[in-house]
């Protein structure tokens, strides 16, 4: 029971979007890496669960998305990665998961995405929010770090596959992906980075090109033919923006999931949640941004009076 | 930021000096002052919010001699640390040596009250304000006033703005003829070529009134009223408007009518929506001042017209504004006023185009039921009641059902409750979450309000239905919910509607749904009392105890640990401290941790 104390502290600070100290952070990252590197690549999680997707640093919108789903530790949570960059407020979203995975390992799993990376990081906003908000590039490091730790996929009572972006060509059996040496920075190419950055495309089969520039497209027939070979019943994964929060692929062999509402704080969109029970039996749940009144955005100072 | 050496020199003396146990004592105090220097702006404020602990180590005498002078210095320093400063001397009184030596505090405090930073200046001048009744007469006229004059004159906006306050506090203790340079000075600052000096001419304008003479209030103040009232800038006037009410407090009836009503009809046809929003924002202390019978004659046209202005913002403010109109009108005619005057400006706004006039009406317009009484009530008021519950907006039928108190205690809820039910089984099903929130916490107060009978007609099921919410927060509020209830309507009640469902819930096929089980019985095993909570809520717990998911044991664990009180000896010594041990030896950590924590709890 004891030891919890400080995870427990951290965890009530961090809820209240107040960032912890750099020494924390650094001990928080410490303890995180000693769970992180017990996991496998392809983390097995078990029924029931909820899953979520994108949060990009949208931390009012995860803690409406906490109302909505229950609290941690009652609800099981899978995250399917990109908790960092583009919004506020990255750097309290990833330390509030972690926490939650440090203080209780079995009640949440976090899966990397493709912005769990130091380049990525470095363009879309997390690096910087590091440095405004601590003075310097420790944290920065520190989070990073932790991001080679995590795990790259998850499997859910052995049916359900979940990653961040979807599949490769250079895998075809779950046992490839366990093979991955994946303790390292996403690399440019190959079926670790394609785990992160591919998605289904709905009017080709076999493999496209991705306009990303990194990953591929993967068509019905692949997905079928990866479900089949490793008797799982669906693909689960996160990585682009749908309006309506959720989308299925493919004749629901796969399924887009979208957390972050109103993405960017200005695309419009819903987000969903899906909660799976002890049966696999699924639920959806959409929500919206947080109201207004609710954040505590950057304070704007007054206008100065000879503009009145 | 230069230190005069004095000040600097304290340090090293104070450390030449460590054999001397009471220099020694000033060593940390030279500390203090070095940081007033430092260039980390957060130690240099720590340094000042710690001034007076500086002050009253170096004595009254070298503050005033030493730290003053230095500090007067300083305010080329950041708004921070300046606003800090600013407070910080409004209580140095005690610290320069008594209100003989306050006047020592003016300089710096003069400095403060010309920088660019409002805030700073603001807080300068209130410190001032508070300082102003500690002067001695004497010293009063011979130290203040003059600084009163140099802001008054200063070059720059800033001093001529923070001057305007200075006034009223100066005034009442002055010779006759320092009084009258006074008010000739405020009156060439209320016509400042700047229209921030004249805003703040015009906002201080009321408290100066005050203070002054019958007389010259209305020979100098009064004109100048008329001045601001008229100004080119609609910043300016929207605060001649609150000047009016004060200004209104002091003069006779006749007096008001002659001078300030047609100054108050003016700004009731403002081109401006600013300023006609003011008069409706202000109507409560105008109608104050203006006494029963010009209210009656002279606001009540005036409200009117602001009820039915072309802009929603007027509008709105004006509407919210009805209950204490409304109630602060003379009683004799009331009721006529209301009816032909009020009413159909009313039902105008039921149907506003804006939802913000009508949210901002639907608070307050079931407030008029107790002025009006029951028959008229129902003939005027139920109809427009009926039509906002029916309101497109959920806002509006929210804010309806939760004024709905004010309307029971006139006519009951009943007469309302053909179009109450549709409109709160419509809003308990609203799409989004934080209506249906909003709509659970009333349920409580109709259930006191519609009897337990017609509730468990109608409303029983939603209650229930809210348990099962795809909403985890909606979940959440139902099972407080419930626990209000079965504090009113008893245990037989429970026994009969309550523990079914949450029987049916204890086994739902959702883990989610089994954790709500047991918060239901979390929140209501003391209400339920120890009987009916070992026979019908611990049974439940014990077969959760077993479930297949660790959260719902862990949750057990949890409910164990709080319901425990409410169990008698027996069963705590037996079933639950079994149950407890049997989970610590579980697989999961997390019931083990759980289960942990209630047997150190409850043994």
């Amino acid at each position: 029971m004891s030891g919890h104390q400080d995870l427990d502290r951290w965890i009530e600070q961090l809820r209240q979007c107040e960032p912890i100290s750099e020494p924390d952070v650094k001990s928080l990252c410490a303890k995180a890496r000693e769970i992180l590197v017990e996991e496998g690549n392809v983390q097995r999680v078990d029924a029931p669960v909820t899953i979520c997707g994108d949060i990009h640093g949208q931390f009012y919108d995860l803690k409406e998305l906490f109302k909505i789903g229950g609290d941690v530790p009652e609800t099981n949570y899978l995250f399917m990665g990109d908790f960092v960059d583009r919004g506020y407020y990255s750097v309290e979203t990833f330390l509030l998961l972690l926490a939650y995975k440090v203080r209780y390992p079995d009640r949440i799993t976090l899966i990397r995405g493709n912005h769990e990376s130091r380049q990525i990081t470095q363009v879309y906003g997390f690096y910087d929010e590091c440095v405004r908000k601590y003075g310097g590039v420790n944290v920065w490091r520190y989070c990073t770090e932790i991001f080679d730790y995590l795990a790259l996929a998850a499997l859910i009572d052995g049916k359900i596959f979940c990653v961040h972006g979807g599949l490769s060509p250079s895998i075809q059996s779950l046992d490839q992906i366990r093979m991955i040496d994946r303790k390292q920075e996403v690399p440019h190419d190959g079926p670790m980075c394609d785990l992160l950055w591919s998605d289904p495309e709905d009017a080709n089969d076999g493999w496209g090109i991705s306009p990303r520039g990194a990953g591929y497209l993967f068509g019905s027939d692949v997905a079928q033919k990866f479900n089949e070979d490793n008797q799982i019943e669906l693909i689960c994964r996160a990585h682009q923006l749908v309006m309506e929060g959720f989308k299925w692929h493919f004749n629901e062999t796969v399924l887009t999931v979208w957390s972050a509402p109103n993405y960017c704080y200005r695309c419009g969109n819903v987000a969903a949640i899906l909660e799976l029970n002890d049966k696999l039996g699924r639920n959806f749940i959409i929500f919206e941004a947080a109201p207004h009144d609710l954040r505590t955005g950057p304070t704007k100072k007054p206008q100065p009076e000879y503009f009145l | 930021m230069a230190a005069p050496a004095q000040v600097k020199s304290t340090k090293a003396a104070a450390a030449g000096a460590t054999d001397d146990s009471g220099e020694d004592a000033l060593y940390p105090i030279a500390v203090l002052i070095d940081e007033l220097r430092n260039e980390d702006v957060q130690l240099r404020l720590n340094s000042i919010k710690k001034l007076s602990t500086i002050a009253l180590a170096l004595g009254a005498e070298r503050t005033r001699g030493e730290l003053l002078p230095f500090l007067t210095d300083t305010i080329y320093d950041e708004d921070e640390v300046l606003l800090a400063l600013a407070e910080q001397l409004g209580t140095f009184t005690a610290l320069v040596g008594g209100s003989d030596y306050v006047y020592c505090l003016l300089p710096p405090l003069e400095s403060l009250s010309t920088v660019e930073e409002t805030v700073v200046r603001e807080k300068a001048v209130d410190s001032l304000r508070q300082i102003a009744e500690q002067h001695s007469p004497e010293n009063l006229e011979k130290y203040f006033v003059p600084m009163i004059k140099r802001l008054s004159q200063g070059d720059w906006f800033t001093s001529r703005t923070s001057a305007c306050g200075l006034y009223a506090v100066a005034y009442p203790r002055l010779s006759a003829p320092l009084k009258a340079e006074l008010r000739k000075l405020f009156c060439v600052l209320c016509t400042d070529d700047t229209p921030m000096v004249r805003r703040a001419a015009a906002a201080k304008l009321g408290e100066f009134a005050k203070v002054i003479e019958q007389e010259f209030l209305k020979s100098d103040l009064i004109p100048q009223f008329f001045t601001l009232a008229q100004d080119e800038q609609d910043s300016v006037r929207l605060l001649a408007v609150e000047a009016c009410a004060s200004i209104a407090g002091l003069l006779p009836k006749d007096e008001i009518e002659k001078r300030l009503v047609p100054s108050l009809k003016s700004a009731v046809e403002d081109r401006s929506w600013r300023v006609r929003y003011m008069v409706a924002d202000k109507l409560a202390e105008l109608q104050a001042a203006l006494g029963p019978e010009l209210s009656k004659t002279e606001l009540v046209p005036a409200y009117q017209s602001l009820l039915r202005d072309g802009e929603a913002e007027v509008r709105t403010a004006a509407a919210g504004k009805l209950k204490d109109f409304c109630n602060s009108l003379p009683t004799e005619g009331r009721e006529q006023i209301i009816l032909t005057n009020i009413i159909p400006c009313v039902k105008e706004l039921v149907n506003d185009t804006s939802q913000h006039v009508k949210a901002a009406l639907a608070t307050v317009i079931m407030g008029l039921a107790p002025v009006l009484g029951n028959e008229k009530t129902v003939e005027h008021l139920l109809p427009l009641f009926l039509t906002m519950l029916k309101d497109e907006v959920p806002e509006v039928r929210l804010n309806i059902i939760s004024n709905l108190e004010s309307v029971n205690n006139v006519i009951g809820v009943r007469q309302l409750s053909q179009s109450l039910l549709p409109a709160i089984i419509e809003l308990a099903e609203d799409g989004k979450w934080r209506v249906r929130l909003a709509i659970i916490e009333y349920m409580p107060l109709l259930a006191s309000q519609l009897g337990a009978e017609f509730f468990e007609e109608k409303l029983t099921a939603l209650c229930l239905a809210w348990l099962v919410d795809s909403v985890h927060a909606i979940r959440d509020a139902a099972t407080k919910n419930l626990r209000r209830l079965v504090e009113k309507f008893g245990l037989e009640w429970a026994k009969q509607t309550v523990i079914p469902k949450i029987t049916e819930l204890s086994r739902a096929q959702s883990y989610l749904h089994r954790l709500i089980c047991l918060q239901c019985i979390r929140n209501l095993a003391d209400v339920v009392g120890k009987d009916a909570s070992m026979k019908l809520l611990l049974p439940i717990l014990m077969t959760l105890a077993v479930d297949p998911v660790p959260n719902v044991r862990f949750n057990v664990a949890k409910t164990l640990r709080e319901v425990a009180p409410t169990l008698d000896e027996g069963a705590r010594a037996n079933q639950v401290k079994q149950a407890l041990q049997k989970l610590k030896e579980d697989q999961d950590q997390d019931v083990v941790h759980f289960a942990d924590q209630a047997l150190h709890t409850i043994y």
